[in-house]
């Protein structure tokens, strides 16, 4: 029972951090329609940047480490944010009118890119963010030590979600996000610069996946080139799960996929942990097509 | 739409004159993995090799003709492997080095083999490689199953009871679990645990988790550094002292770093020793040159492996073997040969003579420690 | 727009290649005409029925590795094991597309990664004791064609350039056919399809069963060429590869050609540049998509005998 719960608790955690990313996922893809499949590679762009800020500019210690972190995470977000607002520009705009496959191809070459550029300028190896970072103190829940900074995700992740969600409900701008999803030349019409919200969505979601990519590089420590692609592919998999576009659901698929894994890991067989959690995507997705918060669209008429 | 025709045309164009081999050096190939998963391996075998070639021509070249270095890259992936020898092969080297990965270098051992060249590989420890009877292949870096002999003569020694043994499902960190695990049940030491975690990830508490339910007196785990590191430092997160040990394929610097020294010390593997801690002459001057050249010290392990290819081409070169066939036979018979990882010979598989693991035991400064040769013997 | 002059040029082209070109090259045109099988193959998924498949190297690997269980455990000749190889990669690709098939756009792009991805850890895990886990399977013996051994590159380049001439016949015929248009009405919409007394449903699981076929039948070729297979050639990437090359195309056989060309040449065609190779190949994947959003050569539109009549 014990070992249940800590691997409960380890799947949380991990799916803490897909559904950060998955967040990022989403809100593009509510939009766009489009799987901006260069997500994952923003945010290790994000861990990239936070490893140049904190360590290579010294940050970390010129300040003391909460308020270097927290700068630091609203550098990168902002950083990031524009690198993702200029590749909307660059690369998905042209496409807009075009194929929806056609900028899903578009968002597969900035994602080589993107990778290979990083090689290019960081070199290969791997880098590893500095130990004091992290919050060393765990909390003792039922009996297990749990590290603080695995609790700090989960809440920070739903705490995300939550302003997220507040934000497209709750302001004009989400009004105006929530209109152009729901059907951009009917949002025109009503006045909303669709332009404009494209770009501000994504400044949000890759100013989010920056974040995530900071946040795994001071909770793990280790950062490679191709951290994105395995992150990217996991929460794509997570927004999917949940209903890709929904906001809450992102989180919800995170959390699912998460456990997913470590109970498959824990009680089936680790080398079967993907293939497992990809088996539990597709039965859902056999029972309920458009994930489990997704809304039933009636086809059409 | 003429465009596309005349692209093709250009293509083929140039395809004709870049065929065309260059005359007069000597060519030997390097491949590697420049860019994907291994590229920080592949940049250093680049590193060293290069190294290594520049060296020979500022002496003069080997018997007066100058080396020259052609470098391809194989992304780590059997398809662009296959289409790297080719293109090493078409390129006219007259011997190739590389590469990393036995499944990779498997996917070239054909080409160069139908093509006549003679192919020392330098990561690639599958023991079925050598046992193809292929006159032509070579490799500076010993097989699975002698690691897997050293392993558990180190655990026996260490008097670990309960074995665990973890892999990566890579072909090289699988076929070292299994020959581990073959070791040690001839030594009648149990193995009560053997799975394998996804490489590439950050967070494998899970993985942990269900390894300290099966309670193991020594945690084996025979995959590459960035994975032992995560494994280390969350294992001390998890406040569980059991012991860990790995593969040659941990000799990597930045195992400490990613652990942090806390959780690194005590750690110990096994691996061919690094210059650095050899005393021979030809290792003292490797390292001062790369030091000048690079500001750092070798990394890993693999570039050594790389460099030592190199050293045992050139000396079968300047013993004036330059025919494939002649220079394999020439391999063959070599003995003793001083290079950068202490002596190499080869046997008539192709595969390096002599036992010459070590064991590694990271200190509380988390600095790599060789442990005293008769240990590993 | 005339696109005849270019089908000869690049089917001479194509022709003549093997005798100006090195045997790097060679073998860089066989990958190429590989990937043009199974480029072809998803076009027909992809680009004809707009089923959104992410997931092809699945019945890519199924087939290579049938291939290799039955020459190298059973000693079949290779051809043999071309049609079982199609058949069971058909089958597999049958039995999955039943209960998904029904998914919508990107639900199904996900759960056909999910395909690729769990066929893959089965082969690295060495499902049944049959693949050979990580290692691969090695020792695929060299196929004889009618008496004659096919080993250097230029027997498999004619071998590979003669199936695509084949299939790209065999596919135009299909493009033709009754069924063709009933991909391309579902492609377009298929709530009208199937208002139009089209089973939707049964020419979609029609449409991935055969298109699996054929990337089996490729697989047989692709054993056969490396001789030795591994999981690792038929990961996401490799799907991912094919999928792009597909949607660049535009949905034309010829397009898909051309597209493969880029996709599989110009990555080699880089090697000058070695490690900033694959950045510049990431780079000029968004420029060829930007330049021409619809793909290369689109699909012309369908030209009916009774139409021009009544023009005229």
């Amino acid at each position: 029972m014990e070992q249940f719960l800590q691997q409960l608790l380890n799947g949380l955690a991990v799916g803490g951090i897909y559904a950060l990313v998955a967040l990022g996922y989403t809100m593009v893809y509510g939009v766009l329609k489009l799987i901006n499949f260069a997500h994952g590679d923003l945010f290790t762009i994000g861990a990239y940047f936070g490893f140049t800020l904190l360590v290579s500019w010294n940050l970390s210690g010129l300040l003391p480490p909460v308020v270097a972190v927290l700068a630091v995470f609203i550098m990168v977000s902002l950083l990031v944010a524009i690198i993702g607002w200029v590749l909307e520009r660059a690369a998905y705009r042209p496409l807009r009118n075009a194929g929806r496959l056609s900028a899903v191809v578009s968002a597969l070459g900035a994602s080589i890119f993107f990778e290979n550029a990083i090689m290019l300028i960081y070199g290969a190896r791997v880098y590893v963010y500095p130990d004091f970072l992290r919050p060393e103190f765990t909390i003792s829940l039922w009996g297990m030590q749990v590290p603080a900074m695995r609790m700090l995700i989960i809440v920070a992740s739903i705490a995300l979600m939550l302003a997220l969600w507040a934000f497209i409900q709750r302001t004009r701008m989400g009004a105006a996000i929530r209109a152009v999803a729901i059907d951009p030349g009917a949002a025109v019409l009503m006045g909303v610069n669709v332009d404009r919200v494209i770009s501000i969505v994504f400044l949000i979601g890759p100013g989010l996946g920056g974040a995530a990519g900071l946040m795994v590089g001071i909770y793990y420590g280790q950062i490679d080139f191709l951290m994105g692609w395995t992150y990217g592919l996991k929460a794509f998999t997570a927004a999917i799960l949940g209903g890709i576009g929904n906001i809450p659901g992102a989180m919800l698929g995170g959390f699912l996929l998460g456990v997913t894994e470590a109970l498959a890991a824990g009680y089936i067989a680790m080398a079967w942990k993907d293939a497992v959690a990809f088996l539990v995507l597709i039965l859902i997705l056999i029972i309920r097509p458009t994930g489990i918060l997704g809304e039933r669209t009636a086809d059409k008429l | 739409m003429f465009k596309f025709a005349r692209v093709l045309a250009m293509a083929m164009f140039c395809v004709a004159v870049c065929g065309q081999a260059w005359a007069a050096d000597i060519k030997i190939g390097l491949m590697c993995p420049l860019t994907g998963k291994w590229a920080s391996e592949g940049l250093e075998m680049k590193n060293i090799v290069s190294l290594l070639v520049d060296e020979t021509n500022a002496r003069g070249g080997i018997n007066g003709n100058k080396v020259q270095l052609v470098i391809e890259d194989d992304a780590g992936d059997p398809r662009t492997a296959a289409l790297a020898a080719q293109k090493l092969a078409s390129a006219g080297v007259v011997a190739a080095i590389g590469t990393y990965g036995s499944a990779v270098t498997e996917a070239s051992q054909n080409i160069f083999d139908e093509s006549e060249i003679v192919q020392i590989g330098t990561g690639s420890t599958s023991v079925r490689l050598t046992e193809k009877g292929m006159p032509l292949f070579f490799r500076t870096c010993p097989r699975d199953d002698a690691q897997g002999k050293s392993a558990a003569n180190a655990i026996a020694r260490g008097n670990f009871k309960k074995i665990a043994l973890l892999h990566d499902n890579s072909s090289y960190a699988k076929g070292l679990a299994d020959q581990t695990g073959q070791a040690l049940e001839k030594a009648g030491i149990p193995v009560i645990f053997f799975d394998a975690l996804t490489p590439g990830e950050r967070d494998y508490t899970a993985i942990l988790t269900k390894l300290k339910a099966a309670d193991p007196d020594l945690v084996f785990y025979t995959g590459y550094y960035p994975e032992t590191g995560m494994l280390l430092r969350q294992k001390k997160e998890m406040a569980w002292p059991v012991p860990m040990m790995g593969g040659d394929a941990s000799n990597h610097q930045d195992l400490v770093k990613t652990a942090g020294k806390d959780a690194a010390a005590g750690y110990f593997f096994i691996s061919p020793p690094l210059p650095q801690d050899l005393d021979s002459a030809e290792a003292a001057h490797f390292l001062e040159s790369y030091k000048k050249a690079y500001s750092s010290t070798p990394v890993s392990i693999w570039g050594i492996m790389a460099g030592d290819a190199y050293k045992a081409i050139e000396a079968a070169l300047a013993a004036g073997q330059t025919d494939s066939q002649k220079m394999g036979a020439w391999l063959k018979g070599m003995k003793d040969l001083p290079v950068l990882s202490g002596s190499l010979g080869f046997d008539a598989k192709g595969d390096r003579v002599g036992e010459f693991y070590r064991v590694y035991k990271v200190n509380k400064d988390g600095v790599f420690e060789l442990q005293p040769a008769q240990v590993a013997q | 727009m005339k696109r005849r002059p270019l089908y000869i040029t690049l089917g001479i082209c194509i022709c003549i290649l093997p005798f100006v070109a090195n045997a790097y090259w060679i073998d860089v045109c066989v990958m190429i005409g590989l990937y043009a099988l199974l480029s072809l193959s998803l076009n027909v998924m992809l680009g004809q029925a707009g089923i959104f498949n992410m997931g092809h190297a699945a019945f890519f690997a199924v087939g290579a590795y049938v291939t290799a269980i039955l020459n190298t455990m059973y000693k079949w000749p290779v051809f043999w094991t071309m049609l079982p190889a199609g058949a069971i990669a058909a089958l597999f690709a049958f039995m999955v597309a039943l209960p998904i098939i029904h998914l919508r756009g990107d639900y199904l792009l996900i759960v056909t990664i999910g395909i690729v991805e769990i066929v893959r850890i089965a082969l690295i895990n060495d499902v049944f004791g049959l693949t050979g886990g990580s290692n691969g399977i090695f020792g695929i013996s060299r196929p004889y064609f009618f008496g004659f051994k096919i080993v250097k590159g230029i027997q498999f380049y004619y071998l590979v350039w003669g199936m695509v001439a084949i299939s790209m016949l065999l596919f135009y015929g299909l493009w033709k056919s009754r069924f063709g248009r009933a991909l391309n009405c579902i492609k377009e919409d298929d709530i009208a399809a199937e208002g139009c007394g089209i089973n939707v449903t049964g020419c979609k699981i029609m449409a991935f069963t055969l298109g699996a076929f054929w990337a089996g039948m490729a697989g047989t070729v692709y054993a056969a060429k490396m001789v030795t297979i591994a999981p690792e050639s038929f990961n996401f990437m490799a799907s991912v590869i094919l999928f792009a090359v597909v949607i660049l195309s535009g949905g034309s056989q010829v397009g898909v050609l051309v597209s493969v060309f880029l996709f599989i040449g110009l990555p080699e065609a880089l090697r000058e540049f070695s490690e900033s190779r694959m950045m510049i190949f990431g780079l000029a994947m968004m420029l060829m998509m930007i330049w021409r959003p619809q793909g290369l050569l689109p699909c012309l539109p369908r030209q009916y005998p009774q139409a021009r009549k009544d023009e005229g």
